[in-house]
């Protein structure tokens, strides 16, 4: 009985949830998975221009940095859906 | 029949513009673009925030400029005095930015209208909550509109996104977002008014509010611990220098497209209707006023529904990604107090 008790809980709001929540909260985590890609390409090459900028190293963090960022992100969205095929 | 006087319109409108001497055409054509440039400038310095209240007096060519309180503190020694206006052709003089170490706390119209916004909402709300507490039904129009505002707000949005458990807490922060949007939204369509809401800083600092509420939402329901796990991206250590700016960076992309959403749709209704209006002047033409007239007025109309709509667009977002975080650290609850046995897989992944 103490068992059932924290699953009753957890299908209680989720009936209440409407069909836009319900699928956003099943989408987020491909969503983020999606973001890892993208985001670690634009941190990397960001993140290289304006230390170039500050360092003035100019071009070289700027191409390691995207280079580094694009492998991070690749390998943070097939990390991701790896865990999320699993989980199926 | 409708479409029949509009047909009408147009058409009549077309024969006026047509009949137009030839010969007046060169002349026209000089000065139109000065006028077309014109009509833009007034649109922008229109929509565009500003350091002065101008009260147009109807009927004349008369403004009357009320100027508002201009609160500049100077970060360092100096940093506030006046330089040459760069766009001002040589006149004009324009106050250094915050990049420059001057921090600008003037007193804007937008300001104003914020301002103006949160009384009326106050008041409002004051006067149509305040009923007779020996009744349960509410009487009259305007308490009966707050109180299915109110209701569908939390009915709908918060318990519908959030939860009903977790739902009801967030209900205050929505409801001041709805009200206080709708009534900045509103009140930019009454004349002498301004649209507060269609001033990216404002929509920004609203998007603000509902990022840090998503936030404290995901660590109330994560714990700090869980929260901070989260922003690892769930990968090795050694790539955290990397992932973290990433995960960072990606809690800013909800709030920038409430921010973008508001504003865009704000101001981009007044700009249409102000261009419907401004054609009579750009085509140099009354007859223009037979067909823009109306459509402005039509815009108008949808500018009201948008008002609304913008509204519950922005009350719903945020309560969908207040009910998103707060799932996210529920589910990281569940990886801990359930055990790695059968769940492993589905808890790594939100942790």
């Amino acid at each position: 009985m103490a068992d059932q008790e924290p699953r009753k809980q957890e299908d209680a709001p989720g009936s209440e949830l409407g069909e836009t929540a319900r699928q956003m909260r099943a989408a987020e985590p491909y969503i983020s998975a999606v973001w890892k890609l993208v985001g670690g390409a634009v941190v990397g090459v960001l993140g290289g221009y304006f230390l170039d900028r500050w360092l003035g190293t100019s071009p070289w963090l700027l191409l390691g940095l995207s280079l580094v960022g694009i492998g991070v992100g690749f390998y943070g969205f097939l990390h991701a859906m790896a865990r999320l095929g699993k989980r199926k | 029949m409708r479409k029949a006087m509009v047909l009408f319109a147009c058409l009549f409108a077309g024969a006026v513009w047509a009949s137009d001497p030839a010969g007046e055409h060169g002349y026209a054509n000089e000065s139109k673009d000065a006028e077309g440039e014109d009509v833009a400038g007034y649109i922008l310095h229109h929509v565009a925030d500003s350091n002065e209240y101008e009260f147009e007096v109807p009927l004349s060519h008369n403004h009357i400029p009320i100027h508002l309180p201009q609160i500049l503190i100077p970060l360092s020694e100096g940093a506030c005095t006046p330089v040459a206006d760069p766009h001002g052709g040589g006149h004009g003089e324009v106050y250094p930015g915050l990049g420059a170490g001057c921090l600008d706390l003037s007193i804007t119209k937008h300001t104003v209208m914020m301002w103006l916004a949160a009384l009326l909402l106050i008041g409002s709300i004051l006067i149509w909550s305040n009923r007779d507490k020996t009744k349960l039904v509410p009487r009259g129009a305007g308490a009966n509109l707050f109180e299915m505002l109110v209701l569908f707000v939390r009915d709908e949005l918060a318990i519908k996104n959030i939860g009903k458990e977790e739902g009801p807490r967030y209900v205050p922060y929505l409801l001041t977002a709805f009200f206080f949007i709708l009534f900045m939204n509103l009140l930019g369509l009454f004349p002498w008014m301004a649209t507060a809401t269609g001033n990216i800083a404002v929509t920004c600092g609203l998007a603000l509010c509902t990022f840090f509420v998503t936030q404290a939402a995901g660590i109330r329901a994560a714990g700090i611990g869980g929260y901070l796990k989260h922003l690892t991206g769930g990968v090795a250590p050694w790539l955290w220098p990397i992932m973290i700016p990433v995960e960072f960076l990606g809690l800013f992309t909800k709030p920038f497209a409430l921010t973008i959403r508001l504003f865009a749709n704000m101001l981009a209704g007044h700009i249409v209707i102000f261009f419907l209006l401004g054609l009579i002047f750009m085509l140099r033409n009354p007859a223009v006023a037979l067909v823009s007239v109306p459509f402005a007025f039509g815009i108008y109309l949808l500018e009201l529904f948008v008002a609304f709509v913008q509204a519950y667009v922005f009350t719903m977002l945020s309560a969908l990604f207040i009910g998103m975080s707060v799932a996210m650290g529920h589910h990281h609850d569940e990886h801990h107090e359930g055990g790695a046995s059968h769940d492993h897989g589905k808890a790594h992944h939100v942790g």
